[in-house]
C-alpha cells in the first residue's frame, strides 16, 4: 500500500505544479487586467492573427489590425485607414487612354501602430507588395493581380496602377501590415514569422493591442490608449475571446451569464428567445444555402443534363415547408444567390414555385415514366442519385433529408453518402458528385464569375454556358454601377431559367448580445460584426 | 527485474517505429488534405494558392518520401511544424500537455479515492442499500456518454445554480487558485465518473473472490484485527488485477479527455488533437498519436513491474 501511495503522489505533484502556473501562454500583460472586459464566446481557435495568411474568418485580428475599408451592418464598404474611397465621381479613379486606371487613396494622418511609429503610405504599398507575392498564400490573391504598380506621391497618399476597371477594387485591403516589422522579409519568412502570427509582434493600427494568447484558451486583446479616432475610444478596457467550439457548452456558457456575445446555431434560438439579459439578432449572413447538381460524372450527365429536368426536380422541393418549418421561420427564401443584403440583388427574378404535378408532368414529358418498384426509369438509367452530405452540417444534412422525401414523392431516389469535412471538401471541389447541399460565404461585393463561368474557379457543378461567361465576365470589369447591376440582373434571371441550382434560403448567423452590451451593430460578411466594436460600450 | 525493464525499453524502439508507421499511413489514407479548412470557410479561394500551400508543406511529394523526411526529423527530436499555426508540433504539445496532465491527474486521483473506498464498502455489505445504489450508478456512469452528462452537469451546476463555470479555466481578470479549482471540478469529475463506476466494480468482484482465501483465516487465526485483515491482507491482494487495470485506462483517460476537453473548453492535447484532425494537421496528428503510443507502452510496463510489487510470486527474468 505504502508503494501504491507513492504511485498517487506522483500525479498529485504534478497537478499541483500545474496549478501554480505554468502552461502556454503568449503573453504582453497580466491576466487581471480589470476594467470594462467585453467577454466574447467564440466558436472556435483561430490559427493565427495575420489576417491575409489565416484559414480562418478574422475578426479577432480586425480588433487590432485595421485595413483601408471594412463593411458595416449594411454590408457596404466604408473607409476606415482610407480617407474616403475612391469613384470617378470624387476624381480619385483617373483613366489613361490605354485603358488603364490611376487609382488615389487618400490616407489618415495621425494614425500611429501600437509601438508609436506612424503609419504612412509605405505600409500600404508595402502590404500590396505582400499579398500578390505567391508565396503569401493569401486566399484572394488573384483579385489583387489587375494592379500593376503601388506609388506613394507623400506618407498619405497611394496611387495604385490598374490594368483595366476591376468591380472589386474598392472592397481590397481589408488589413494593412506593418512595413517597419515585416518590410525586411520575404513573403515566405512572413506567412511563418511566429512573434507577429502569435501576438508578440503583432502590431496594428487598431482599438484593441494584443496582450495575451493563452494556448486552447483565450486571446485578450486591450485598449490602445492612442487609438486615431480619439481618445474617448475605445469604450471598453479588454476584449477576451474564448474560445468555445462545442455550440451546446457556447449556448451554456451564454446562458449561465457569463459571457457578453456568442453566436448560436438557428436551431437553438428559440430555446433562448426569451432570455432576459440577452437579445438575440438573427445576422443576415452573406450567404446562401442552395441544392447543386453536378454533371462532371457520367450518371450526373444522364440524369442532370437537360434544364427540363432540373425544373422538374426543383419545383417538388417546397422551399417554404424548409424555410419556416425546419428553420423555425428564422431565414427567408432564396430566389438567387445573391443577398437581398446586396444592393446587387434582384428581388424580381422568379425561381419554380412548389409543385409537385408540374414536376411528374415535367419528367413525363422528358422520358422518364415510373417504373416498377416507382423510381423513374429512362433507357435504363433508374433516376437516382446521391447528395453528398459533410459529416457535422446538421443544417445541411436534414434539408438533404426534406429533399429526398419530396422527390421521393415523384419517383426519384436519393440516397446520402456522408464524408467527414476534409474528405467532403475534396471531393465537392473534385466535381466527382451528383448533388451538394452547400453555402458559399459571397463578399460584400459579390462576384458569380468564379461560381458559374465554364473556367470558373468554384464551378464544381459543371454547367457552361459561354454566352452568360460574357455576361459574367463584362459585370467584373466595369466600375460603373448600373452597368454592373443590369449584368448581374441578367445573370441571376437566367441562372433561374436554366435551373442551374437552387437557392433555398438566406442563411442566418444568430448573435446573442447581452444587454448591457451597446452601440452592436451586427454584419453578415466575412469581416464580422465587430467591424465597430472600438465604440461598443459595456453597462456594469 | 533490471534486465527485463531494459529489454522492454528497447523493444519500445521497434515498436514505436512501426506504430508511427502505421499512424502515418492511416493519416494519409484519410481523404482530404490539409487545404481543406482553407477551403473550408466557404470563401472563394484562388487555386494557385491551394498549390502554393501544398507545395510549402510539403504534402505534394509521394508519401514515402514524406515518411522518410518525417521519420529523419523526429528521430532528432523535431517532430516538424503545424501546417496550421506554422509552430513547432513540440511546442504545441508542451504548452497543451499541462493541462491535460492536470486534469488526467485530478480525475485518476478522484477516480481512485472513491472507487476505493466504495468499491470495499460494497463488497464488505453486499446487496445492502448502498451497495444496490452503488452498483447502479457504477452501470449508470458506464453506459452514460461523456458529451452528454457534461452538458448536462453544465446545465445544473452552472446554468441553474450558477456555482460553477461552464468553461475554460480560468475566469481572465479574475484569476486565482480557486477559481481555477472551481473551473477544474466538472471536467474532472465527468472524466472520472466512468473509472469510478468501473473500477469499483472490479474492486469489489475481486475483494469478495479473495474474502474466502486460506490466508484471511490464518490471519484471523493469529489474532490480527479484522481492520488489519481487510484493509492489508485482503485489500493488498484484491489490488494487484485493479492496478494493471487502472494503468491501462490512464490511456482510456487520454481518449475520455478528447471529449471532455471538448465540451469543457479545456485547453489541452484533446483539444488540440480535435483541431489538427479537423484540419488535417499531419505534424501535430501524428506528434499526439505518438505520444499517446508512447504513454501507453510506459503505462503498460509500469503496470507489469507494479505486478511483481504488489505479489511477491511474479517475478520477471
Amino acid at each position: 500500500m505504502r508503494r501504491l501511495s507513492r504511485a498517487i503522489r506522483t500525479p498529485l505533484l504534478v497537478a499541483l505544479s500545474i496549478l501554480s502556473g505554468c502552461g502556454g501562454t503568449n503573453s504582453r500583460g497580466g491576466a487581471n487586467s480589470g476594467g470594462k472586459i467585453l467577454r466574447i464566446a467564440y466558436d472556435r481557435e483561430i490559427d493565427l492573427l495575420n489576417p491575409f495568411t489565416s484559414q480562418n474568418l478574422v475578426d479577432i485580428s480586425f480588433s487590432m489590425i485595421e485595413g483601408l475599408v471594412t463593411t458595416d451592418e449594411s454590408n457596404r464598404y466604408i473607409p476606415v485607414l482610407a480617407m474616403t474611397i475612391p469613384t470617378k465621381e470624387n476624381g480619385l479613379i483617373v483613366s489613361n487612354k490605354d485603358g488603364s486606371l490611376d487609382i488615389t487613396w487618400p490616407l489618415r494622418q495621425n494614425v500611429q501602430w501600437h509601438d508609436g511609429v506612424p503609419f504612412t503610405s509605405k505600409d500600404v504599398c508595402f502590404t500590396w507588395r505582400f499579398v500578390v507575392d505567391p508565396g503569401s498564400e493569401t486566399y484572394n490573391r488573384e483579385q489583387y493581380l489587375g494592379i500593376q504598380g503601388c506609388r506613394m506621391p507623400d506618407d498619405h497618399t497611394v496611387v495604385f496602377h490598374w490594368d483595366g476597371e476591376y468591380a472589386f477594387y474598392d472592397g481590397l485591403f481589408e488589413a494593412v501590415l506593418p512595413a517597419h516589422i515585416l518590410g525586411a522579409m520575404t513573403a515566405e519568412q512572413i506567412v511563418k514569422y511566429e512573434p507577429f502570427n502569435r501576438g508578440s509582434a503583432t502590431v496594428g493600427t487598431g482599438p484593441f493591442r494584443f496582450a495575451e494568447w493563452k494556448a486552447g484558451e483565450y486571446i485578450r486583446v486591450v485598449r490602445n490608449d492612442h487609438y486615431w479616432r480619439g481618445a474617448e475610444y475605445p469604450k471598453v478596457d479588454a476584449i477576451v475571446w474564448a474560445f468555445i467550439p462545442d455550440a451546446n457548452t457556447r449556448l451554456n456558457a451564454l446562458k449561465s451569464g457569463q459571457y457578453h456575445y456568442g453566436r448560436i446555431q438557428p436551431t437553438q434560438v428559440k430555446e433562448v428567445a426569451g432570455q432576459a439579459d440577452y437579445t438575440i439578432h438573427l445576422i443576415k449572413s452573406n450567404s446562401v444555402m442552395h441544392l447543386d447538381l453536378g454533371i462532371r460524372t457520367k450518371h450526373g450527365q444522364a440524369l442532370f443534363a437537360e434544364a427540363r429536368v432540373r425544373t422538374a426536380l426543383f419545383e417538388a422541393i417546397d422551399r417554404k415547408a424548409i424555410a419556416e418549418q425546419l428553420m423555425e421561420g428564422t431565414v427567408r427564401i432564396a430566389n438567387s444567390p445573391i443577398n437581398p443584403v446586396s444592393r446587387f440583388h434582384q428581388p424580381d427574378v422568379t425561381m419554380p414555385e412548389f409543385n409537385p404535378n408540374t414536376s411528374r408532368r415535367l419528367l413525363e414529358e422528358a422520358g422518364w415514366t415510373v417504373g416498377s418498384d416507382g423510381v423513374r426509369v429512362k433507357d435504363g438509367v433508374r433516376f437516382s442519385f446521391v447528395i453528398l452530405n459533410r459529416a457535422g452540417a446538421a443544417d445541411r444534412i436534414v434539408v438533404a433529408q426534406v429533399v429526398q422525401s419530396q422527390l421521393k414523392a415523384i419517383g426519384v431516389e436519393v440516397t446520402f453518402e456522408t464524408l467527414e469535412s476534409a474528405a467532403w471538401t475534396q471531393r465537392w471541389r473534385s466535381g466527382q458528385w451528383e448533388a451538394v447541399v452547400s453555402a458559399w460565404f459571397l463578399p460584400a461585393d459579390p462576384s458569380l464569375t468564379g461560381l458559374y463561368a465554364c473556367d470558373g474557379a468554384n464551378n464544381m457543378a459543371g454547367f457552361c454556358d459561354p454566352s452568360l461567361d460574357t455576361v459574367l465576365k463584362r459585370s467584373d470589369h466595369t466600375m460603373s454601377f448600373p452597368a454592373r447591376k443590369h449584368d448581374l440582373d441578367e445573370v441571376q434571371a437566367r441562372l433561374a431559367t436554366t435551373a442551374r441550382t437552387l437557392p433555398l434560403y438566406y442563411n442566418v448567423v444568430p448573435e446573442m448580445v447581452s444587454r448591457k452590451v451597446g452601440n452592436y451593430r451586427g454584419s453578415g460578411t466575412n469581416l464580422g460584426s465587430f467591424w465597430n466594436v472600438y465604440e461598443w460600450t459595456l453597462a456594469p | 527485474m533490471g534486465t527485463y525493464v531494459r529489454r522492454r525499453i528497447l523493444q519500445t524502439v521497434p515498436l514505436i517505429i512501426g506504430i508511427s508507421l502505421v499512424v502515418f499511413g492511416i493519416i494519409q489514407a484519410a481523404p482530404g488534405g490539409p487545404e481543406g479548412s482553407l477551403l473550408g470557410t466557404g470563401r472563394f479561394v484562388d487555386p494557385q494558392v491551394i498549390l502554393s500551400y501544398r507545395h510549402r508543406l510539403g504534402v505534394d511529394q509521394p508519401i514515402p518520401i514524406q515518411y522518410v523526411r518525417w521519420l529523419g526529423a523526429a528521430v532528432s527530436g523535431d517532430l516538424g511544424v503545424s501546417f496550421a499555426t506554422t509552430r513547432p508540433v513540440v511546442n504545441l504539445i508542451v504548452e497543451r500537455l499541462p493541462a491535460t496532465l492536470e486534469l488526467m491527474a485530478s480525475s485518476f486521483v478522484f477516480a481512485a479515492i472513491i472507487a476505493i473506498a466504495l468499491g470495499i464498502y460494497s463488497a464488505l455489505r453486499q446487496y445492502t442499500t448502498l451497495d444496490v445504489v452503488a452498483t447502479g450508478v457504477s452501470f449508470l456512469g458506464i453506459a452514460m456518454p461523456v458529451f452528454w452528462f457534461g452538458l448536462i452537469l453544465q446545465l445544473v451546476f452552472s446554468v441553474k445554480l450558477g456555482l460553477l463555470p461552464v468553461a475554460g479555466t480560468e475566469t481572465v481578470g479574475a484569476t486565482s487558485l480557486a477559481d481555477h479549482l472551481k473551473h477544474l471540478i466538472l471536467p474532472a469529475f465527468v472524466l472520472s465518473f466512468r473509472n469510478v463506476a468501473g473500477w469499483s466494480r472490479y474492486l469489489r468482484s475481486s475483494l469478495i473472490g479473495v474474502s474466502a482465501a486460506d490466508y484471511l483465516r490464518t490471519a484471523r487465526a493469529k489474532g490480527l484485527t479484522e481492520r488489519r485483515v481487510i484493509g492489508v491482507h485482503a485489500v493488498g491482494n484484491a489490488l494487484i488485477p485493479l492496478v494493471s487495470i487502472m494503468a491501462l485506462n490512464v490511456a482510456d483517460l487520454f481518449s475520455g479527455a478528447v471529449i471532455t476537453e471538448t465540451v469543457f473548453a479545456w485547453p489541452g492535447i484533446g483539444r488540440l488533437f480535435v483541431q489538427a484532425m479537423f484540419a488535417r494537421d499531419y505534424p501535430v496528428l501524428m506528434g499526439i498519436l505518438l505520444m499517446g503510443s508512447f504513454t501507453v507502452i510506459v503505462f503498460n510496463l509500469l503496470a507489469d513491474i507494479m505486478y511483481g510489487v504488489l505479489d511477491p510470486r511474479i517475478r520477471y527474468e
